[in-house]
């Protein structure tokens, strides 16, 4: 069974004016452990179809089932609950908190979900040392380099046992020296834990990372 | 962790939020000593009362307040004070005999109250020998001496050891008259009443009354204000017959203006804490406009929105209650120091005496204002965080995230 099975998925903005089909009639299914990039020129629908995988959209028509749950029945109270225990999110920008140390932004989501404070201590130092963090837990994200930044989002994005993690064009701020750093690291999480990963990406060095590739245009899956 | 982050989102703009805490520390110790002035201007309007002549209870004979009959004395009076001043809570207690008559001069006659007192006892009670300008408090072993206002010895023209003549009416309903030399002036901080009461010693007017002594008020002084009621219910108590009234039933108008002064005081920094939300909250706005992007990340990463409120919120609270309690402590500070030598007003005497205010003000502010500020801190904080909040909790995320 798909961990995503997505059918006929659409997505329309600005429906009362001009209307934009960022999303069209879509069917992807992607398993358990696969190491995926969705890839394509800049407006062919990456960045939206990864809001509808993360349940940060809501499809115009069409379901995203993840693990047998229709994400697109839930309501946004549910959704937000959600994300926060089976999705694990890597942005583009790194996007750590920044008046919050290294282990702090990888403790918050376990805190959001209730964590004993003891139990997060010990998964977040974890977490970071398995990144290559261990030495720098009490930096603020201001003190680590683009890399090391982008390294806690991934300690981060793993830290509430996500059932898989998105990630929005994560080596798209990165030297080659870091995105390399990045994807071995994400490659062995990947092979270790069997961690899905799906991220978008134009960066060629991402794309011959991948074992999987999907390319879109125009809102629709291309064919190989 | 959310107290502590919000805590620290507080300090990104470390200028920013110096300034609004700033403000809100000026405008809480201008309203607070504004606050302290008034209320410290109605306690002197309240204590000048008390120590002038009202006391703290007054006893008198059903009736008598409305139609100062002389007549209406009360029963056994002399015993009863004795009796009164072996209660505990009362610190002093002392009679008068009251008469409305007509003070008289060789220049004008005026109409006065002609209280006649045991001087000894009635220095317990009230402060007339304390505010005596000239001459000095029944030391003569004259007989009929007395001590007028000095507002009515300027009407009267009368001076020490002048003569005035008293005229009243006795217990059979005779005019009597009696002259009576001027022994000491006092002038108290309201002029009303230096114009119209007069003082002689009881002794003197009950033989102008061809009378036993009689005493148709005892005014009592209780240690302190908190037992006030207490005595006042054991009195009532002990003398069903008798009338008794607080000095809050006694002068509704001082008790309603000090109470005035409380609420002004409320209503004062209130109207500044209001002109403070807005401050506060454009600055919070601009806290949360420029962490769009992170509030998006927040909420895509499963923190729920009530949560971001409350986060905002924390942050507002906190940012509000730093420049008050800052505000608090230079206001209490200030309110101690001018408290401590009060503020000379006697530039502003005339004006003060028309109001029985002294001419020296001790502001201060009772320790439950300081409680109350700081819930109506948190208030006008809860108020001031609702836009900001409201604003972040309706960020869509997907957009959110994107915003640079």
């Amino acid at each position: 069974m798909s961990l995503i099975k997505i059918t006929d998925l659409g997505k329309v903005y600005n429906s009362k004016t001009v209307p934009v089909e960022a999303v069209r009639h879509l069917d992807l299914s992607i398993d358990k452990g696969e190491f995926t990039a969705i890839v394509g020129p800049s407006g062919s629908g990456k960045t939206t179809l990864l809001n509808l995988i993360g349940g940060l959209d809501a499809p115009t028509y069409g379901q995203i089932t993840i693990d047998g749950t229709n994400i697109a029945d839930l309501k946004p109270s549910d959704m937000v609950e959600y994300r926060l225990h089976h999705i694990g999110f890597v942005f583009q920008a790194y996007n750590l908190i920044p008046v919050l140390s290294a282990r702090e932004n990888v403790e918050f989501i376990m805190l959001l979900q209730g964590i004993a404070k003891k139990e997060r201590r010990s998964r977040a130092a974890e977490l970071l040392a398995s990144v290559g963090l261990g030495e720098r837990m009490n930096s603020r994200p201001n003190q680590l380099s683009g890399g090391q930044q982008q390294r806690v989002a991934v300690a981060r994005a793993l830290a509430s046992h996500p059932a898989f993690v998105l990630a929005d064009e994560p080596t798209a701020n990165l030297d080659s020296e870091s995105t390399s750093a990045l994807l071995d690291l994400m490659d062995e999480l990947n092979r270790k834990y069997n961690m899905t990963f799906i991220f978008s990406t134009h960066d060629a060095r991402v794309i011959k990372r991948a074992r999987r590739v999907i390319t879109l245009e125009d809102g629709m899956i291309k064919p190989d | 962790m959310l107290t502590l982050l919000a805590w620290k989102n507080i300090w990104r703009n470390r200028k920013r939020s110096l300034i609004i805490i700033t403000a809100i520390t000026f405008g809480l110790w201008g309203g607070l000593l504004a606050g302290a002035i008034m209320m410290g201007w109605g306690e002197s309007m309240v204590n000048t009362a008390i120590d002038r002549d009202l006391g703290n209870i007054q006893i008198h004979q059903p009736g008598f307040t409305g139609d100062r009959d002389v007549t209406h004395y009360i029963p056994k009076g002399m015993e009863r004070i004795n009796s009164i001043r072996t209660l505990p809570g009362v610190k002093a207690a002392s009679g008068r005999t009251l008469v409305d008559g007509m003070a008289a001069s060789p220049a004008s006659t005026f109409g006065v109250r002609i209280e006649g007192i045991d001087p000894e006892r009635e220095s317990g009670v009230t402060n007339i020998k304390d505010l005596l300008v000239t001459g000095q408090y029944f030391k003569s072993n004259r007989k009929n001496t007395i001590i007028i206002g000095k507002k009515l010895a300027d009407r009267l023209n009368l001076k020490l050891n002048s003569k005035a003549v008293l005229s009243f009416q006795s217990l059979d309903n005779s005019l009597v008259y009696g002259a009576f030399r001027v022994e000491g002036i006092y002038k108290s901080q309201s002029s009303a009443f230096d114009e119209s009461h007069v003082f002689v010693l009881g002794s003197d007017l009950y033989r102008l009354l061809d009378s036993r002594p009689i005493v148709h008020e005892i005014v009592i002084r209780v240690d302190a204000s908190n037992v006030m009621p207490v005595v006042s219910a054991e009195l009532k108590n002990e003398y069903p017959g008798l009338e008794l009234k607080t000095w809050r039933e006694l002068a509704p108008e001082v008790a309603a203006i000090a109470a005035a002064m409380e609420s002004w005081s409320y209503f004062f920094v209130g109207i500044i804490l209001m002109a403070l939300i807005f401050g506060i909250t454009n600055t919070m706005l601009m806290a949360v406009m420029e962490r769009v992007q992170e509030l998006g990340i927040l909420m895509a990463v499963g923190m729920k929105k009530g949560k971001v409120f409350l986060m905002i919120l924390l942050e507002t609270i906190m940012l509000s209650i730093s420049g008050g309690v800052c505000g608090i402590i230079v206001g209490a500070a200030t309110i101690m120091i001018l408290s401590r030598n009060g503020i000379d007003l006697t530039a502003f005497a005339s004006s003060l005496e028309s109001f029985g205010a002294s001419t020296t003000l001790y502001p201060f502010l009772p320790a439950g204002m300081y409680v109350a500020l700081v819930a109506m801190i948190i208030v006008a904080a809860s108020i001031a965080a609702t836009m900001p909040a409201w604003k972040a909790i309706h960020l869509k995320p997907s957009e959110a995230i994107r915003t640079y």
